[in-house]
């Protein structure tokens, strides 16, 4: 019996047979014996004619007390109720990504009145206008999910909120926004996805989804690619447009600007769902330039930004003994395009001595090539492939002689032969690396392939990662970058101007920018700055966008087997009950 | 307690007093009180003119020398008055719980022996079942047999079964808690009919003046058995209150229309209530 799984109600239960019997006996009548009863007529006149009186003010009270405890009794089983369709928290998915402000008209960078997003936004304040929810809660579907605001009752508050709904965002996990969603509402929330596609699948609607779509097949030509790298000394520019029209073929004209400077200006043709790429080679003292499109459906693909490619080159010092050793590592060197001249202090130093380099930015690399019990190994080599100075190693084939070494004193083995290590690196205290390297160049063919200069490619390349700045000047939106700087703190400056504090995670600040356009670091009083485009070809290709509703909230046999706690209704009827059972205590004299 | 004993108490108690016998009451038979007739005391009353068939004894001969007619002298004669006491013996007289039934003893007792103190002849008189004498009642009362409060009807059907002889210019005295409903009048006509006076003692339990306590009480009447369930609240009680006032105004006016006296005893304040019987003048200190 379910009643008896309540302790609580069972022991109240147990009040009500003994209040039952406090009024049974209190009811009862004493007997005496008088001498007479003609001193009583009246009382019994009286009785008889107000019996109906004396015996509902008995009952009355009796039955108040009945009902308190019974209601006492009901509110100790956890009473539930059917919850009301309108008393339920609404969760609105709002998809963030860049589609969103896809226009049939001319395309800004504002928010166009025919986008998706203000439809949206618009049924949005039309369904809040309509039904009441107990709160609201928006969650931002970008790359990341991401809770917008607090929870809200009323639609000026949630139009406020609104406002951070910018539609930026490269990609929109719509899946982990309703999983979100889901786990912030609860079981009895009812989800709206706002987005511009289809449902995926029924598993996105239901009686708890409704997926609302605003979004219209339209053509649209993109840069769905851009890149800017070092090519020599001067810089390679790649472009690619890509024609999202289902059916015709497109004419769009373009222009690459330095500034004011007009660097090409042309019309490309391109067949329907096909791409064409630009190259262009710029000097690399070039500065900015920005590609833009003809205005279409989507403003934010239309236009690109591109910096120079970073140029980090690392001054070293050879201060290799042998001649003609020293002479191969110079022309490796010189091979990798990453080296300066020395003019300050130098940042690596190849050497054979024992001892550690002095200097606290200088990274060593140590050439022993000592002939005590040489041995000449063909293979086969463990290469731990995923440290730096490995990248792009292939060395099947290679013969490697080389002398025993006396000790395991040279730290973290990068390239072995059987348990001889080859190539190892250490990090001494001042964060500085130590990199070993056990060869006897004549006696081995290492330095006749092309792993010699990959070799020290890729160690420059490691250590140029380690000087401060950035690595790269382009980033596509949504990916992370990272800023290496002596500081401890940083500054960000967004492209609308706005500021924000970097918070450093082990040596450097990463960040995922937001929005396109030029964004500025800040670190003491170094200055970096680097470009963010949308680049994103899904949300380019607006031939899959719709517009239809899908998905039902409310299905009676659903909604009945949903429950409320409504225990607060319960103990208040008992404590008015009871106000009530006082009052008429004390306002019977003595009479109850 | 014994009936036996409570009329012993009484007869203790009343040894104190003797029964005030008004003018009115000197009639009866001959014995030690002069009485308002002529009669054969040496006590002088006046003369009349002889009449044949007068003694002859009693010629004033010298009156007959001087006047030369024939001249006799009155006597007052010597009676003894005589007390009636009526006891209501209805059930409602042995009251549970209270001791009424003690109560009327003893006052019947004290009365007695005041009748004896005051040279009276009495006689008692049970009201029940018609009117019966209680046996050895003209004895001292620790003599009386036959006391029980056992009947179940009002006194006005036993003047109606079986009246009373009661004696002509006797002190009637009516003990009885008057609880029955009907006309004062009825009776007190009926006691006062050729009394010298007429004293009705309404003696009550405590029980018979105060309600019971707040609730449901089922009141049983202790001589018809009938039963009424009531529940008594403060209301109630005044209402009792104020019905037993009115019950005792109703014989204390019935009473002062027929020339007796009424006096209301509660039992359980007896000996405290005996000064009452003094102002009602129906004892005098012996």
């Amino acid at each position: 019996m379910p009643f008896l799984t309540y302790p609580l109600a069972l022991l109240a239960a147990a009040a009500l047979p003994a209040l039952a019997a406090i009024y049974i006996l209190r009811n009862r009548y004493r007997r005496r014996e008088v001498s007479s009863l003609m001193l009583w007529e009246f009382a019994v006149l009286s009785r008889e004619g107000g019996a109906k009186v004396n015996k509902l003010q008995l009952p009355l009270v009796f039955f108040l007390e009945l009902i308190a405890l019974a209601l006492l009794v009901t509110a100790a089983t956890g009473p539930r109720w059917q919850l009301p369709a309108h008393a339920r928290p609404l969760v609105v998915i709002l998809d963030d990504s860049a589609s969103m402000l896809a226009s049939d008209g001319a395309a800004s960078n504002t928010l166009p009145a025919n986008s998706p997003r203000t439809k949206a936004a618009a049924a949005l304040d039309d369904l809040l206008k309509s039904r009441k929810f107990l709160s609201i809660r928006l969650v931002l579907a970008g790359p990341k999910p991401r809770v917008l605001g607090s929870a809200v009752t009323t639609a000026p508050e949630v139009r406020e909120l609104l406002a951070q709904w910018t539609c930026q965002s490269p990609d929109s996990a719509l899946d982990a926004a309703v999983a979100l969603a889901n786990d912030l509402g609860g079981p009895q929330s009812q989800l709206l996805v706002l987005t511009d596609h289809a449902s995926p699948g029924s598993e996105f609607t239901g009686n708890r989804i409704q997926w609302w779509a605003f979004g219209a097949t339209q053509p649209n030509l993109a840069f769905v690619n851009a890149t800017r790298t070092t090519h020599g000394e001067a810089d390679r520019v790649l472009l690619e447009v890509a024609n999202y029209s289902a059916s015709a073929s497109a004419s769009a004209a373009y222009r690459i600007t330095s500034g004011s400077n007009l660097l090409r200006s042309a019309t490309l043709t391109l067949e329907p769902r096909a791409r064409q790429r630009l190259i262009l080679n710029l000097p690399a003292s070039t500065p900015a330039i920005e590609a833009t499109l003809a205005t279409d459906a989507l403003a934010a693909d239309n236009r690109i930004t591109l910096l120079p490619a970073v140029r980090k080159r690392i001054r070293v010092q050879n201060s290799l003994e042998d001649a003609t050793l020293r002479s191969l590592v110079d022309k490796a060197l010189d091979s990798t395009g990453l080296r300066s001249s020395l003019f300050a202090a130098p940042e690596l130093i190849l050497h054979n001595a024992r001892a550690t380099p002095a200097g606290t930015n200088a990274w060593g690399l140590r050439l022993l090539t000592h002939t005590n019990n040489l041995a000449a190994h063909t293979g086969p080599f463990i290469v731990d492939t995923a440290h730096p100075l490995a990248r792009g190693l292939a060395l099947d084939g290679v013969v490697w002689t080389a002398g025993a070494p006396g000790t395991n004193q040279f730290g973290l083995p990068i390239v072995t032969a059987g348990n001889t290590p080859l190539l190892s690196a250490t990090e001494d205290a001042l964060g500085r690396q130590q990199i070993t390297l056990h060869l006897v160049p004549d006696r081995s063919t290492l330095s006749a392939t092309p792993n010699w200069p990959i070799l020290f490619w890729n160690l420059l390349t490691w250590r140029a990662r380690e000087t401060p700045g950035l690595v790269e000047s382009n980033f596509r939106l949504g990916s992370e970058v990272a800023v290496r700087a002596l500081t401890n703190s940083a500054q960000l400056t967004l492209p609308s101007g706005a500021t924000r504090v970097l918070t450093k995670t082990a040596e450097e600040f990463v960040l995922e920018p937001e929005t396109s356009g030029l964004h500025t670091v800040t670190a003491g009083v170094s200055k970096w700055q680097f470009a963010v485009n949308l680049l994103a070809p899904e949300e380019s290709d607006l031939a899959n966008a719709k517009t239809g509703k899908w998905g039902e909230w409310e299905r009676p046999e659903e909604t009945r087997r949903e429950y409320s706690s409504v225990l607060w209704l319960f103990v208040l009827g008992a404590l008015v009950v009871m106000v009530t059972h006082l009052f008429l205590v004390t306002h019977s004299k003595g009479r109850v | 307690m014994s009936h036996r004993e409570h009329l012993l108490s009484g007869e203790a108690l009343g040894q104190r007093y003797a029964l005030a016998v008004p003018q009115t009451a000197l009639a009866g038979m001959t014995g030690s009180q002069l009485g308002r007739r002529a009669g054969t005391s040496i006590d002088f009353q006046d003369y009349r003119e002889y009449q044949p068939g007068d003694d002859l004894r009693t010629i004033d001969w010298n009156v007959f020398a001087r006047t030369d007619r024939l001249t006799i002298k009155l006597f007052r004669e010597e009676v003894n008055p005589h007390l009636d006491l009526v006891l209501d013996a209805s059930r409602s007289m042995a009251l549970e719980n209270t001791p009424k039934s003690a109560a009327t003893l003893r006052l019947a007792a004290l009365l007695g022996t005041a009748a004896e103190n005051g040279h009276c002849t009495h006689a008692t008189w049970l009201a029940g079942d018609g009117f019966q004498r209680a046996a050895n009642d003209t004895m001292l009362p620790s003599a009386w047999d036959g006391l029980a409060f056992t009947s179940r009807r009002p006194l006005d059907e036993a003047f109606t079964i079986l009246p009373p002889r009661l004696r002509r210019l006797g002190i009637r005295v009516l003990i009885s808690d008057l609880m029955w409903p009907v006309e004062p009048l009825s009776i007190l006509r009926r006691l006062a009919d050729g009394a010298a006076a007429v004293f009705v003692v309404q003696l009550l339990a405590q029980a018979d003046t105060e309600p019971p306590e707040h609730g449901n009480i089922q009141l049983v009447d202790s001589e018809t058995g009938e039963e009424r369930e009531i529940f008594v609240d403060a209301t109630v009680a005044a209402q009792f209150r104020d019905a037993l006032a009115r019950h005792r105004e109703s014989w204390d006016a019935a009473c002062r229309q027929t020339g007796a006296r009424f006096v209301s005893l509660v039992a359980e304040k007896l000996d405290a209530s005996l000064p009452a019987l003094e102002e009602a003048q129906l004892l005098v200190p012996a």
